[in-house]
């Protein structure tokens, strides 16, 4: 497919592959990570696994107008320590990216320092070994690491998105390395996430959000749907107060045990999305009790901020080791400026 | 035996911009403010204002505020901004 077709990068010779590194390194071409040298071979390898062209465009940054070829993505994605199976979902998330309501340029910028979270749903999750149960959101599984670390190379070399130039993060969050799980398919009777975004069932699927660093939440001690939730709407009231007060999208990633508190009690992801919008909100005055007066006051303090703009604004995933009462909020960037977007794997450019 | 690798950066496309030539003197000039909307914005062009027109005989400013400041100014916006001699572009976060 690729392999009569040019490659455009400037190429450079090195001994091995430790030289290699240390170009790499000595150039900012990486996330401060060993990198896997980028070779004609390889490259042409995961482009042919998704059947492009090296200089097919798959996608183009809306702000700042970079056309991304497909052979940079399958650059990223060989540096990553990926393996060419994984290239049409990293395609995917680039094209879903690429979509002006994600706001690629703000939240690459932003001082506010977020990081694409991604959820893989449909049967390529399984085809490539991603993980959805232990440690979802951390270490271990080679799909899981290398898509969500392409993510953030690619941001790096060919997007520019490097800290402190066009990257202007305060603070960043380690979800900036990589940030990528799939969706709990098997051991949950709930709709997939992509699906209920629009995918038709079967078909695999990329979910795609600028958020924050995630938070962690904890309720071992109840069997009642809405006992549990009011811990997640707290954790998401107290990102409120303490964040960002303006509505989007958050992600809920519910583990085994609490989806069989939910599951029992009859709820869908639909019964708790309701459930979610209607408590996540807050006064513009209980900024006061956070330390922020100064601002509560600049508009009327009776006004009630919602954390999601309606139901659907709420991101359910089923995801996480089997044991064990814990949860997690996956705040977004800023509010409304950059949403969620789901992107078929496969699908047309 | 050595190792040929692939740069990954993706180079900028289309004709390199340059920066308008510097006015030699602001008196009697247009010029126009962009807002960023960012909160601390609106105030800070405030003095601005007052000190082109009182220290720098600017004859008149043309203010206008993005829409949103992660995405760039809407065309007609930048339309209602080319009339001016010189454009400040600022972030008042």
């Amino acid at each position: 497919m690729s392999n009569d077709r040019p490659l455009a990068s400037r190429s450079y010779d090195v001994a091995d592959a430790d030289a290699a590194n240390e170009l790499f390194q000595k150039n900012g071409w990486t996330d401060g990570l060993p990198i896997v040298p980028p070779t004609e071979a390889s490259v042409r390898a995961f482009l042919d696994a998704a059947s492009l062209a090296p200089a097919d465009v798959v996608g183009v940054e809306p702000v700042r107008r970079r056309h991304i070829t497909a052979e940079k993505v399958a650059i990223a994605a060989v540096m990553a320590g990926g393996r060419p199976d994984y290239m049409p979902v990293v395609v995917a998330i680039v094209q879903a990216m690429c979509e002006p309501p994600f706001g690629l340029h703000g939240s690459t910028a932003s001082t506010g320092g977020s990081a694409p979270f991604i959820v893989v749903n449909g049967p390529v999750a399984t085809l490539i070994g991603m993980n959805a149960t232990h440690n979802v959101l951390a270490n271990g599984n080679r799909a899981n690491a290398t898509i969500g670390r392409a993510t953030r190379l690619l941001i790096v070399n060919a997007l520019g998105g490097i800290p402190g130039q066009l990257d202007r993060s305060t603070l960043g969050h380690p979800g900036k390395f990589t940030f990528c799980i799939a969706e709990d398919e098997e051991d949950s009777p709930w709709a997939p996430l992509a699906s209920e975004r629009g995918v038709a069932l079967g078909a695999s699927a990329v979910t795609v959000m600028a958020a924050e660093s995630p938070h962690q939440v904890m309720n071992d001690w109840t069997r009642d749907p809405r006992d549990l939730l009011t811990t997640y709407v707290a954790g998401i009231r107290a990102n409120m107060l303490t964040y960002s007060i303006w509505a989007g999208n958050y992600a809920l990633i519910v583990p085994k045990q609490h989806r069989n508190v939910l599951v029992k009690a009859g709820w869908s992801k639909k019964d708790i999305r309701e459930y979610v919008f209607e408590g996540a909100r807050v006064t513009r005055r209980e900024w006061r009790t956070v330390g922020k007066a100064a601002v509560a006051s600049r508009k009327d303090e009776d006004q009630v901020y919602t954390a999601l703009r309606s139901p659907d604004d709420l991101l359910v995933v089923a995801a996480g080791g089997p044991a064990g009462g814990f949860g997690m909020i996956v705040p977004p960037w800023y509010g409304s400026k950059a949403l969620a977007v789901t992107k078929t794997i496969g699908g047309p450019r | 035996m050595t190792l040929r690798v692939l740069d990954p950066r993706l180079d900028a496309e289309g004709e390199a911009v340059t920066m308008a030539p510097s006015l030699t003197s602001l008196h009697g000039t247009v010029v126009g403010l962009l807002d960023n909307a960012k909160i601390g914005t609106e105030t800070y062009l405030d003095h601005i204002e007052v000190i082109l027109k009182s220290r720098f005989g600017v004859r008149e400013v043309i203010r206008r505020r993005k829409p949103d400041a992660s995405r760039p100014v809407p065309p007609e916006m930048l339309g209602e901004l080319s009339g001016a001699d010189a454009i400040l572009s600022a972030v008042g976060d």
